[in-house]
């Protein structure tokens, strides 16, 4: 981590550009905010109104109505925090492999992880959907889970190995030295290292298969039906509920910045763990 | 020697405890390899010190016994009882790396104290040992931080403290004064010497720095080329050098080596005839080799040219362009100026004769 000076351009630039930045992110989040506790009149009207009289109906609806979509949520929950276990359990073992052991042909394994990624997933669904259709995997949470792994699990791998490859291998050598074992070492001194790590992986499995809507609609079905499926039918062909479409989707959102909230903590201390020799004091 | 240091040591206990044999020890890296048939025998107690220049196999040797590399040929034993394929953990050897390789998101307590928690160690008897081992060492007061919070003399300490937590038969120093800064290196060089000769611990010490080696070890090995050179006390090495790259090696400055016939009593360098205090009948290609400090200005000898004056305050480095090559002198009394011509000799008895193909001491 190299620290600099601020340069005095980029004392004004750099906040100027978050700012700009943190605009534009956060727009379209509060105006769904804003939206979900409009009635569809308000929602409507124009020019848009700030100032309006707030109602939870939207909420009522879309958590005890007719359209609940807490079956969804539910759903959604089972196959991210699915899909996101087992991507950490994977990726970590193989990640920790490919940044430490020696073996024939590691760089060309390595590649392939990242190659995979190239690969956009639209022209996987079709055989994706024979195979699960063959083995009875259609709108279950095993196929879901399993399509949306080989998605997130070449990425995870490749995000963890830079991680792995941060903690020196003395580290591991003195561990092995002080009786740990390859296991105890892999435990005490490693994986504590890389949790910031783990943390960012976490994060961002959990966001994507959270936020995955492809492989939801056409591997799910009525059983299973994520969130973000089940938003899809605020809309049809006569209208869009725009209220109860931005309800449920503050509703879906909520999980997820809670997350982010809570792990930011690992990851800024992921990123400022003491190096080997004087860190923190260069 | 070995009943010398264990006596110094001032622990008969430990007599039998670090007895340390390599046999044949061979290291292939593929094609290349690393270490031709090392043996060595390390006596119990003893400091003893792998000295050579980077790449010569001292660090790779240092591995092996550590356990952290394997062997392609050749046998480690500690203690009587093969050790050459048991695990790193299970050798009862402690290292201190050049790096410390100190745990960062543990506290200094929890880093003195992992090696005897990983062999579950009850919490109050780890306490204890964590408390003595880091006095030892003058760090007691730091418990609490993390190594991101110590200076890089204080780091060096808890990786100490962390070797001598366990009371392991074998402590491996790998260039663990490296880091430091000059002045902090020189006192941390004499805290580990008491330290070793209090706890007499037999002691691996991998350095290239020469000066190290003469002052901390009981015994040096020299290594060059992934091969032991020479074995002998500091004082032995430095005396009588059985090699001429060892000779090239040790001393600061190292020994000017001049190219020479020896025939009779003289050796003859450029047309000059040094008298040596050997004979050879038949004429002989040899290295001759003089240590900077028995070159003498002198009537009557090698023409040199004066091309630097280094002056060191007490000392002074003089370096003299003589028979096409450099050769350097080592005085505290400066009697000539850069651009001089002067004639060398040598101080009698000084002289040190090198075979000119295989390089072996004459």
């Amino acid at each position: 981590m190299i620290v600099a000076k601020p340069h005095p351009i980029r004392a004004i630039a750099v906040p100027v550009l978050t700012g700009a930045a943190l605009a534009i992110w956060a727009f379209p989040v509060l105006w769904a905010l804003l939206t979900s506790f409009k009635t569809e009149r308000d929602v409507l009207a124009y020019p848009p109104s700030l100032i309006f009289t707030p109602t939870l109906a939207n909420y009522h609806d879309v958590l005890f109505g007719a359209t609940s979509i807490v079956p969804n949520l539910w759903s959604s929950v089972i196959v991210a925090v699915g899909a996101t276990f087992f991507t950490v359990v994977f990726a970590v073992p193989a990640a920790y492999a490919l940044a430490r052991l020696r073996y024939p042909a590691k760089r060309a394994s390595g590649f392939y992880v990242l190659a995979t990624q190239m690969l956009p997933p639209v022209g996987l669904i079709i055989p994706y959907y024979l195979v699960l259709q063959r083995v009875g995997g259609l709108d279950t949470y095993f196929g879901l889970i399993l399509i949306d792994l080989t998605l997130t699990l070449p990425f995870a791998i490749w995000l963890m190995v830079s991680y792995f490859e941060d903690v020196p291998l003395e580290m591991e050598e003195a561990a092995l030295l002080d009786r740990a074992g390859r296991f105890g070492a892999l435990w005490h001194v490693i994986l504590p290292q890389v949790r910031g790590g783990i943390a960012v992986t976490t994060i961002f499995v959990f966001l994507n298969t959270w936020n995955e809507f492809l492989f939801a609609v056409v591997i799910g079905g009525n059983r299973v039906r994520p969130v973000t499926v089940a938003m899809f039918n605020f809309m049809s062909v006569e209208q869009t509920q725009w209220a109860r479409l931005a309800a449920g989707a503050t509703l879906a959102m909520l999980p997820v910045i809670l997350i982010g909230l809570f792990a930011q903590r690992h990851i800024v201390k992921g990123l400022t763990v003491g190096a080997v020799k004087g860190g923190g004091r260069r | 020697m070995s009943a010398d240091a264990t006596t110094r040591t001032g622990r008969p206990g430990n007599a039998s405890r670090g007895s340390i044999r390599l046999e044949g020890i061979v290291k292939r890296h593929g094609a290349t390899t690393v270490l031709h048939d090392v043996d060595l025998a390390i006596e119990p107690g003893e400091f003893f010190v792998l000295l050579g220049p980077s790449g010569s196999g001292k660090t790779t040797t240092l591995r092996i016994l550590a356990g952290l590399e394997s062997v392609s040929a050749g046998s480690v034993t500690m203690d009587g009882e093969d050790v050459t394929t048991t695990p790193p953990g299970e050798r009862d050897v402690a290292m201190v790396f050049q790096s410390y390789a100190l745990y960062p998101h543990m506290s200094v307590a929890a880093n003195i104290g992992f090696p005897l928690r990983m062999v579950k160690v009850p919490a109050a008897e780890v306490a204890r040992a964590v408390e003595a081992a880091a006095t030892k060492v003058g760090i007691q007061h730091l418990l609490a931080r993390t190594p991101g919070q110590l200076s890089g003399g204080q780091q060096q300490r808890c990786a100490l403290a962390r070797a001598i937590v366990r009371e392991p038969r074998l402590f491996l120093l790998d260039e663990p004064l490296s880091n430091l800064d000059a002045k902090l290196r020189l006192e941390t060089r004499l805290e580990l010497h008491s330290l070793q000769r209090n706890l007499g611990v037999t002691t691996v010490y991998v350095t290239h720095d020469q000066e190290e080696a003469m002052t901390l070890a009981d015994r040096i090995a020299v290594f060059m080329d992934g091969r032991i050179v020479q074995v002998g006390t500091p004082r032995e090495v430095f005396a009588t050098p059985q090699t001429r790259a060892v000779a090239g090696f040790i001393g600061t400055p190292p020994m000017n080596l001049l190219e020479g016939v020896w025939q009779g009593d003289t050796v003859t360098v450029a047309g000059h005839a040094f008298p040596v205090g050997a004979h050879a009948a038949a004429p002989r290609d040899v290295t001759l080799g003089v240590r900077p400090g028995d070159v003498r200005v002198a009537d009557g000898g090698l023409p040199a040219h004066v091309e630097r004056v280094e002056d060191l305050g007490d000392t002074a480095v003089l370096s003299y362009r003589a028979a096409g090559a450099l050769v350097k002198q080592k005085t505290d009394r400066t009697v000539v100026r850069e651009g001089d011509d002067v004639t060398l000799g040598f101080a009698p008895g000084s002289a040190h004769l090198f075979d000119r193909t295989t390089g072996a001491r004459l």
